[in-house]
């Protein structure tokens, strides 16, 4: 297809998707790659910078700081993509219907949205948690339910201005089904603000988890995760600068990966993008 | 526009509904949590006696059904309860403190507004240069790097280092420089990133090309009809950064001792202080319906065919 | 699309609008505002304001309704008790001058000091201390810490400045009882005045050398020098409590020079500001004990050899080295130093082999355990429950820690045995008061979940018998002894894990003296000074 032509040849996409299946490859090979195991603890280590024996760096109990990002990656990127992803399934299209069909559908998903914004990500976890118990699956529920409310509201707000446009209007009089009108032409359209919010959120989505998982919520200690690390190293910013500098790294390339991903994959779905300075049609 | 004042009307009266179905929902939600708010507020040191009083006075010993009824009965004549915790009016526990997380949210939403747009704006109109890679890479750091990271490291510096801004407390009128720097940093990232990319999608539209052959300037080109056509779904970013601040930054709020509403929110959940959650609760759900009623107005300012 | 339309709004008109709006209100701002305290200690005593950065927001300021150690802390610097503790864990008078118990234990009689006034003006007498009494006994009003004064009966004034207390059975701690803020003197005036009521009182009247000025919620608690205090006067005019949770944020206030101490920075700078000329470092004693609390109940646990075995097994003082960065004392008895009725009882020494042999001979090599620790509420709470993991890992346990936001955590570690659902538990524990009695609340069957918090579910008949004795034996030496001997048993059946005692960290600037602190996690700063 055309459109996988020209993502194929988006060089920040392929930059993009070269760094997720980099960590994809090392989260896989870590046992192979690494001589420690990721919770091995080593009072006498601890906190120390990076050095030959701990490349980037140890962490409070002395564990390999270089490994536990490996082996976290796995369930970092699981936690962010999935919850993006579930903010992305649910809110798309009931802000499509908000937008397109307006009335009294937009009004009942609206305050909807509202209600869920009402609710911050900490209430809805220990709730979760209390009915359903502690795992890392309502952990993502959790936070992909906060994520929702935020794609409805933009996706709501580019379809408002997009249903007005005149190749709607046209396709509506040429007697296109309201369905086609919203997968062909406005759902391609609207893409941008989504796949820009969304890209940026997985590193959110990631710190979130964290958070909650010190509260019992989740992920726990041992387990290795970028967020928690980032969060167990919060006490030492003046002392360890490191414990949270590699984690933070870690955290950036994955939604630098991401946007590239998107960009590349707007550029080839819309079929208008244009460059400001290029050539025209 | 008299669409829209019957949406608004109608919004605001479903937002009735809304209200109720958070005050039940909330309710519900906090009986379920395991921990007893009695214990908890009793601390460690205190007999069983005291709990059991403790448990009674707060009206945990009564039906849900006659717990719920008198929560409504007082939320209908504005009495939001007690706080467990303090023994002080909930309204007057929020109402000391939202007009802190109130202004940090504005001047954050302000500096962050101005900085994204104008970033996002630069780095479209010079898409692929040199420039645009910067402002897209320090946004995308500017949206990986921890509240707390920032903040403690804006604090070594301006604070500490130079002496030039208090680290904490909201009592020097200087003191809301860093902490909304910090808040900032975040939505400039991300208004900045929507910015750009909403601009490049309109600056390839043939209106564009139209006023730039009919002998237009660039830059009114750009501010004038691309920016503002662009602006919607950057309107909605700033909104959604401007709720989520108004919801209180719990970490920002917290390294730099900032009085706001949401450390009262986590420390009231951590203390299961039912009353103070339950109160905040609602205030949000009503700021929310409040500020997207406003931003609804706002979109139709913007793009008048817009029609509810 | 939309050139045509009437509206001009034009975006970057608006834009500049709101940033030079923004270069106004800020350089308005940046003209120093008069009126902000000064944090300059050494310009003289007249205006000086001396300032403090803690780590919790007060939730009450009534003596009768404390629960926390930092807030009462602030509420000393208004309200006095009768006796305090010194540093030997005598009993001194403060307000009271004498304090005599009968020899049937059942009366105690205060000899009060003459002369004192209230902050509102009113008299301090027998009057007021048999207000407070009954007040604090009152089975109307909630004293969460009240449970120490049990024995109470009832309370007369014998003349202006002697009272008489009489208790139902003798109660050997209720004197030292009287040393903890929830015993503090109020003005019985004021729970009519300042916006105060009985039931309650957020504006604490009481004889201290400061009297209460402001709570701005969620940011600071002012106190101004009192002109009529009794006793020695203080050198600040102006004390503020600055309310910061975040640790690395009180450090680097204290660091800008923009407070003058700090209480509890984090542990792992407490190194480096020990080098730092600019502050100094006190790493203050504490009464509270941390423990791994096991499930005596459960029938792995229930085995003695094996509460052996998983003491041996640790290795308290590298945990305490790397993990606690030195802020912590290894226990060597059930209580900490700091309490009367402590005695040394013995060491369980770092040796993995001989847990290794015990944990065999009792069969249970292999082990699986469950370990249950808060977070964030202790120092290092879940870094040390990882640490200790690890040690009981390498003994051929199977080790599983779990954490939980605090009032789940309660309500696990406090259900009843048979829905007990945890093997094992990390916990600090802090006596109100320095008296062995609280602490040994622990190791009674009278509190085992969940009419109480001795969450080890442990019971030894010696034990329970030598503490009855001790519980209405009113000869101080006698009563030592019987809470050593139980100590000593306690030691040797190790129904915890023992860890240790966590220090207080204070840290503050080098330009001020005079500070110091009480075992019960307290700073004592009412005296500090400007060093020169």
């Amino acid at each position: 297809m055309r459109a996988w032509r020209r993502f194929r040849h988006h060089t920040p996409a392929m930059i993009g998707l070269g760094i997720i299946l980099t960590f994809v490859v090392l989260a896989i090979a870590a046992p192979w790659i690494s001589p420690y195991d990721p919770n091995a603890q080593d009072l006498g280590a601890s906190i120390q910078g990076p050095s030959a024996s701990h490349w980037l760096g140890a962490d409070q109990l002395g564990r390999d700081i270089a490994t536990r990002l490996m082996y976290g990656a796995r369930i970092s990127l699981l936690i962010g993509v999935l919850a993006v992803a579930i903010g992305l399934v649910i809110g798309v299209p009931l802000g499509m219907v908000a937008g397109y069909y307006g009335g009294w559908a937009d009004l009942a998903i609206s305050r909807l949205a509202d209600m869920m914004f009402a609710f911050t990500s900490i209430l809805l976890a220990l709730t979760l948690v209390a009915v359903l118990g502690v795992s890392l699956q309502n952990v993502i529920i959790a936070v992909g339910i906060s994520v929702i409310p935020v794609i409805i509201r933009l996706v709501r707000s580019s379809v408002l201005s997009l249903r007005e446009e005149p190749y709607v209007e046209a396709a509506r009089a040429l007697g296109a089904s309201n369905f086609r009108i919203i997968t062909r032409h406005v759902f391609r359209n609207s893409l941008t603000p989504v796949l820009v919010h969304g890209t940026l959120s997985i590193g959110v989505s990631i710190l979130l988890a964290a958070g909650l998982g010190f509260l019992g919520l989740g992920v726990q200690s041992p387990t290795a995760e970028w967020g928690t690390m980032l969060g167990e190293g919060r006490q030492f910013i003046f002392s360890a600068p490191h414990l949270t500098t590699f984690p933070g790294i870690a955290i950036f390339l994955a939604i630098l990966a991401f946007n590239l991903l998107g960009d590349g994959l707007r550029d080839a779905l819309d079929p208008r993008m244009r460059t400001v300075d290029g050539p025209a049609g | 526009m008299k669409g829209t004042a019957a949406h608004i009307v109608r919004t605001l009266l479903l937002s009735l509904i809304t209200l109720f179905g958070v005050s039940v929902l909330i309710f519900l939600m906090l009986r379920v949590l395991p921990g007893d708010p009695a214990r908890v507020l009793a601390g460690l040191n205190a007999s069983e006696d005291q709990v059991a009083r403790i448990r009674a006075d707060l009206g945990l010993d009564d039906s849900l059904f006659s717990q719920y009824g008198s929560f409504l009965t007082g939320l209908l004549q504005g009495d939001l309860g007690q706080s467990a915790r303090t023994s002080q009016p909930v309204t007057q526990e929020i109402g000391v403190r939202l007009p802190a997380t109130l202004m940090l949210a504005v001047v954050a939403t302000i500096i962050g507004t101005i900085a994204g747009v104008t970033a996002g704006v630069v780095a479209a109109v010079r898409r692929n240069s040199l420039v645009d890679h910067v402002i897209s890479s320090v946004a995308m750091m500017g949206v990986s790097m921890p509240v707390y990271w920032l903040g403690l490291l804006l604090i070594l510096l301006f604070a500490v280092t130079l002496g030039w801004l208090p680290a904490a407390g909201s009592g020097d009128p200087l003191s809301i420089v860093l902490p909304a720097v910090t808040l900032a940093a975040f939505s400039t990232a991300l208004i900045s990133r929507m910015t750009r990319a909403s601009m490049l999608e309109v600056l390839g539209q043939d209106y564009v090309r139209t006023a730039e052959a009919k002998g237009a300037p660039p830059r009114t080109v750009i501010i004038r009809h691309a920016l503002r056509n662009a602006f919607i779904p950057i309107l909605t970013v700033i909104s959604l950064q401007f709720g989520a601040l108004l919801g209180g930054a719990v970490l920002t709020e917290t390294v730099f001792g900032w009085p706001g509403i949401g450390r009262l929110l986590v420390d009231s959940i951590g203390a299961r202080d039912f009353a103070v959650v339950q109160g905040i609760v609602l205030v949000y759900a009503a700021a929310f319906i409040l500020l997207n009623v406003i931003v609804d107005v706002l979109y139709v300012v913007i793009d008048p065919r817009i029609r509810y | 699309m939309n050139t045509t339309t009437a509206r001009r709004r034009n975006p970057r008109i608006r834009s500049l609008a709101a940033v030079a709006a923004l270069g106004l209100l800020i350089s308005a701002c940046s003209v120093s505002d008069p009126e902000a305290p000064s944090s300059e200690g050494s310009e003289g005593g007249e205006d000086a304001t001396f300032s403090i950065a803690v780590g919790i927001d007060p939730d009450t300021f009534d003596p009768a309704g404390q629960t926390t150690t930092t807030v009462s802390n602030m509420v000393d610097y208004v309200v006095e008790t009768l006796v305090r503790i010194n540093d030997e864990g005598e009993i001194e008078g403060v307000l009271a001058e004498s304090f005599e118990t009968s020899d049937d234990g059942l009366t105690i009689t205060l000899g009060l000091r003459e002369g004192v006034q209230f902050q509102d003006g009113t008299p301090f007498d027998a009057e007021a201390v048999v207000f407070n009494l009954e007040r604090i006994t009152d089975p109307d009003l909630t004293v969460p810490q009240g449970a120490a004064f049990a024995a109470f009966q009832s309370v007369t004034a014998v003349d202006d400045s002697t009272v008489e207390i009489t208790l139902s059975q003798p109660s050997p701690g209720f004197v030292s009882a009287l040393s903890a803020t929830v015993a503090g003197m109020i003005s019985p005036a004021s729970v009519e005045a300042e916006g105060n009521t009985y039931q309650e009182y957020s504006h604490p009247i009481g004889t201290g050398p400061y009297v209460f000025g402001e709570y701005t919620a969620g940011e600071s608690v002012t106190v101004t020098k009192y002109a009529d205090y009794w006793g020695e006067e203080p050198y600040y005019q102006t004390v503020v409590f600055r309310v910061v949770p975040e640790a690395a944020t009180r450090e680097s206030l204290l660091l800008a020079g923009q407070v003058d101490m700090i209480i509890l920075p984090p542990v792992s700078d407490i190194e480096s500001l020990q080098g730092n000329d600019d502050v100094e470092v006190l790493l203050a004693e504490s009464d509270r004990t941390i423990y791994i609390a096991l499930d005596n109940n459960d029938p792995l646990l229930s085995n003695p050899q094996v509460r052996q075995a998983l003491n041996y097994a640790v290795d308290k003082q590298t945990i305490i080295d790397s993990v606690l960065f030195g802020a912590a004392e290894e226990l060597d008895a059930p209580m900490a130093p700091s309490l009367f009725g402590y005695c040394e009882t013995g060491t369980y020494d770092y040796d993995p082999d001989r847990a290794r042999q015990m944990l065999a001979d009792a069969g249970a090599e292999g082990a699986s355990l469950d370990l249950l620790t808060p977070s964030g509420r202790y120092v290092q709470d879940a870094q040390a429950s990882e640490a200790i993991a690890g040690y009981l890992r390498e003994v051929g346990l199977e080790v599983n820690v779990t954490t939980s936001d605090f009032p789940s955590f309660l309500a696990r570690v406090t259900a009843p045995s048979s829905e007990q659902t945890v093997d094992m538990h990390l916990l600090g524990w802090a006596p109100a008061y320095l008296d062995a009695d609280f602490q040994m609340q622990m190791f009674r069957e009278a509190t085992h979940p969940p009419a109480g918090l001795g969450t080890a579910f442990y019971t030894n008949p010696q034990v329970e018998e030598l503490l009855a004795q001790a519980d209405v034996e009113t000869d101080r030496d006698t009563r030592e002894q019987l809470y050593c001997d139980a100590s000593q048993v306690i030691w040797d059946d190790a129904p915890w894990i023992f860890l240790w005692t966590q220090s207080f960290p204070i840290v503050h600037s080098a330009e001020v003296t005079g500070i110091g602190s009480t075992p019960v996690e307290k700073f004592d700063a009412i005296y500090a000074r400007p060093a020169s």
